[in-house]
């Protein structure tokens, strides 16, 4: 997903946030019939765990599962963070999300996915 | 087999909000997927253990695939691995599945999982009726070729996950993956259900073990136990209680109130045990309630069998506050009673002895002081020289003989305490009633307490008119002199001590002995009216005394319908105060004269 980081810019952390939400929501949409409600949330907080070290603002999503942010409370935890470092640490969170899907899953689901959120974001930019 | 399933998309972009309508190529399609789910849900079902849920997953999933092993990865304390393979594999292989399932588990958030740890603890589960066979001509392959990983969850929770795993490649396939989450679905469910049946069987286990603890310590109880419902019908006896009852022909156990078992029957004590049990089931805590159970011929000689009680309200978990029942706990006393009335009379016969000895000693000394006083008196008025009677060596044989006349006037005081405590435990306490000015009695015993104290001032503080009463005026005087004995001797020296008279508003004299001394401390209030009680405390050390005045005292007060009670503040002092009708209020003791 680190192609389109230079794309975000001009835009505000509130919308960059928003933006991956709805992309992590687009997510849980197409794995919860495969995997079930509870896998894409959980996926979400290994993944968080694992890129905190690197990016520390999204620590909150590892205590908490993504459905229960609200963009307006994370943007408390996001101040002094610019939206570019904002969305290079997202698209990290993708990147772990998609390759935990795959040490799941292997190639079963996760590459028309990927081109769908890939889509999604360019489309949402 | 062939999923039907069609993916969210698919079917949104499918139906467009319109009903489903099926064609006739699909209805076998789903008509065998409903046989199929149907089939593998009974097995789940079915399962009351985790090895049959092992097995109806391996026999569903086989329906799907052909892999070389299943693998349950479970949380508990930390986790629990079930490697089940479909045919014997390398170990190379086996440690490899172990690697992905620990990777596969950690980016589901599975904190602290440890690959050594799984390796060391994981459970083979191999059902012979479920081997498969290799491909003839195969080898064992050490790589693994296919690996799937679904999360168990049950209700939105994942509770661990299930691992498929083979050795050629491209073994699973999207179009069934919906399939295996549905079976896996299932094995979480049935997994679920067996940890709480097995939660369930331990806990039942622990608490049937607790059971038989308790039960073992009450069948070994020295004293006696009895449960009875809320009605106060005994459910429950231990064999002690059994003997100490067993001398009334009554079945306990028959499920009837005692209330009516005492009303049916003309043993003398039921009513008074049923009496107890009735407290504690209108909630209060009774203790050490003496019951005197009829004759014991245990030592060949009729005893009267007293059984102490304590008994107190059981109540259920959910607290409300009426009980469901009352625990008592019999104590046979027998012996102790025994011993203590042994003990009362040996004190009895003992306190007579010295009373003839100290009588005597009392009666000589005041022949002696009479003649040292006669003596006095003419040495007076023979001598030429006045000189002073203090100097005169018969006055300091006066001043010692009025010592000794005090102290021997004391230590009969305490003899007659001695007497009067069995003459109280027997109720047999005597008051002669006379009637007698309450005033004159204060005065008086002011006056000797006054001569015994000269380091002490006592005074004397009268404030009725009349103070004309009907009573036991030694009784009285021995009540006024056991509490001005208490207030000298617990007062420093120079302390002040008054005895006020009044008159309260329901026309009952009032009597309150007012001492400077060292006060009782909180935790005697409660006693200090018992026998043999004494306050000991840092500062008491140097007191003498039995303990028994005030418990006379009370007797005494008690016996005339008069009240007696105390106030204290630590350190400042302590006021005694005892109330006297004018004419005796309560039933006069057995044995009392009544010259009113």
């Amino acid at each position: 997903m680190s192609d389109l980081n230079d794309n975000f810019s001009s835009v505000s952390r509130k919308q960059v946030t928003e933006l991956y939400l709805k992309v992590i929501r687009l997510i849980d949409e197409r794995v919860a019939p495969y995997l079930g409600k509870a896998t894409t949330r959980a996926l979400v907080q290994g993944a968080a765990r694992r890129v905190t070290n690197k990016y520390p603002f999204l620590s909150c999503l590892m205590k908490q599962p993504y459905t229960d942010l609200e963009p307006s409370i994370i943007q408390e935890q996001l101040s002094g963070v610019t939206p570019a470092e904002l969305t290079a640490g997202l698209d990290a969170l993708l990147d772990e999300c998609f390759a935990g899907l795959r040490e799941l899953t292997g190639d079963l689901i996760v590459p028309p996915l990927h081109r769908e959120v890939t889509d999604q974001l360019r489309q949402l930019q | 087999m062939e999923s039907s399933v069609q993916s969210e998309s698919q079917i949104r972009d499918g139906t467009h909000g319109s009903p489903r309508v099926y064609s006739g190529d699909h209805l076998p399609a789903i008509r065998r997927e409903l046989e199929y789910i149907n089939r593998i849900g009974k097995r789940f079902v079915a399962a009351i253990d985790r090895f049959q849920v092992h097995r109806a997953l391996l026999a569903a999933l086989q329906e799907l695939y052909s892999f070389s092993a299943c693998c349950i990865l479970l949380k508990s304390d930390p986790y629990d691995l079930f490697i089940i393979p479909c045919y014997p594999l390398d170990a190379a292989f086996l440690e490899s599945m172990i690697l992905r399932i620990a990777s596969a588990a950690s980016v589901i958030d599975f904190p602290d999982i440890n690959v050594s740890h799984l390796a060391r603890t994981a459970y083979f589960d191999a059902p012979d009726e479920l081997a498969q066979t290799r491909t003839p001509g195969s080898s064992s392959s050490t790589q693994i070729g296919a690996c799937l990983n679904i999360p168990l969850t049950v209700e939105n929770r994942i509770i661990g996950m299930l691992s498929l795993f083979d050795e050629k490649p491209g073994t699973f396939d999207a179009e069934l993956l919906q399939t295996s989450t549905m079976i896996a679905d299932y094995a979480a469910v049935a997994l679920e259900n067996v940890r709480l049946r097995e939660r369930e069987i331990a806990l039942w286990r622990d608490a049937e073990l607790e059971r038989q603890r308790l039960e073992l310590i009450i069948r070994s109880m020295a004293e006696g136990l009895l449960i009875t419902d809320a009605r106060g019908a005994i459910k429950s006896l231990n064999s002690s209680a059994q003997q100490l009852l067993a001398q009334v022909q009554i079945d306990f156990t028959l499920d009837i109130p005692l209330r009516q078992l005492a009303e049916t029957s003309n043993v003398p004590w039921l009513p008074r045990l049923t009496e107890i049990i009735d407290m504690a089931l209108r909630g209060k805590t009774v203790t050490n309630q003496e019951l005197v159970a009829g004759l014991n011929h245990d030592a060949g000689e009729a005893v009267a069998l007293t059984l102490s009680i304590s008994a107190a309200p059981l109540h259920d978990a959910s607290g409300t506050s009426r009980p469901i029942g009352v625990v008592a706990v019999l104590n046979d006393v027998t012996s102790n009673k025994q011993v203590e009335r042994m003990k009362d009379e040996f004190v009895s016969v003992v306190s007579h002895e010295l009373r003839t000895p100290l009588t005597a000693i009392k009666g000589y000394t005041q022949h002696l002081v009479r003649r040292i006083e006669r003596r006095i008196r003419k040495l007076h008025v023979t001598q030429t020289r006045p000189a002073s009677t203090s100097e005169l060596p018969e006055s300091y044989d006066l001043r010692s003989l009025n010592i000794v006349q005090s102290q021997t006037e004391h230590l009969e005081r305490l003899v007659n305490d001695l007497l009067d405590l069995s003459q109280v435990q027997w109720g047999q306490l005597k008051l002669n009633y006379t009637t007698f000015y309450l005033a004159d009695v204060l005065a008086e015993h002011v006056r000797s307490a006054q001569a015994s104290a000269e380091q002490h001032r006592i005074r004397l503080d009268i404030q009725v008119a009349s103070s004309k009463v009907t009573a036991d005026s030694v009784r009285i005087g021995q009540v006024i002199g056991n509490i001005l004995d208490n207030a000298v001797k617990y007062s420093p020296h120079g302390g002040q001590v008054i005895v006020r008279l009044t008159e309260q508003e329901d026309g009952d004299y009032l009597v309150s002995v007012l001492d400077e001394g060292v006060g009782v401390s909180p935790e005697h209030y409660a006693h200090i009216f018992e026998r043999f009680y004494r306050v000991h405390n840092t500062t008491s050390h140097q007191y003498t005394g039995i303990g028994l005045g005030l418990y006379v005292a009370k007797a005494i007060i008690d016996g005339h319908g008069g009240r007696i009670w105390f106030t204290s503040n630590q350190g400042i002092g302590s006021t005694f105060h005892f109330t006297l009708p004018h004419t005796p209020q309560a039933k006069a003791p057995e044995g009392a004269s009544g010259d009113i």
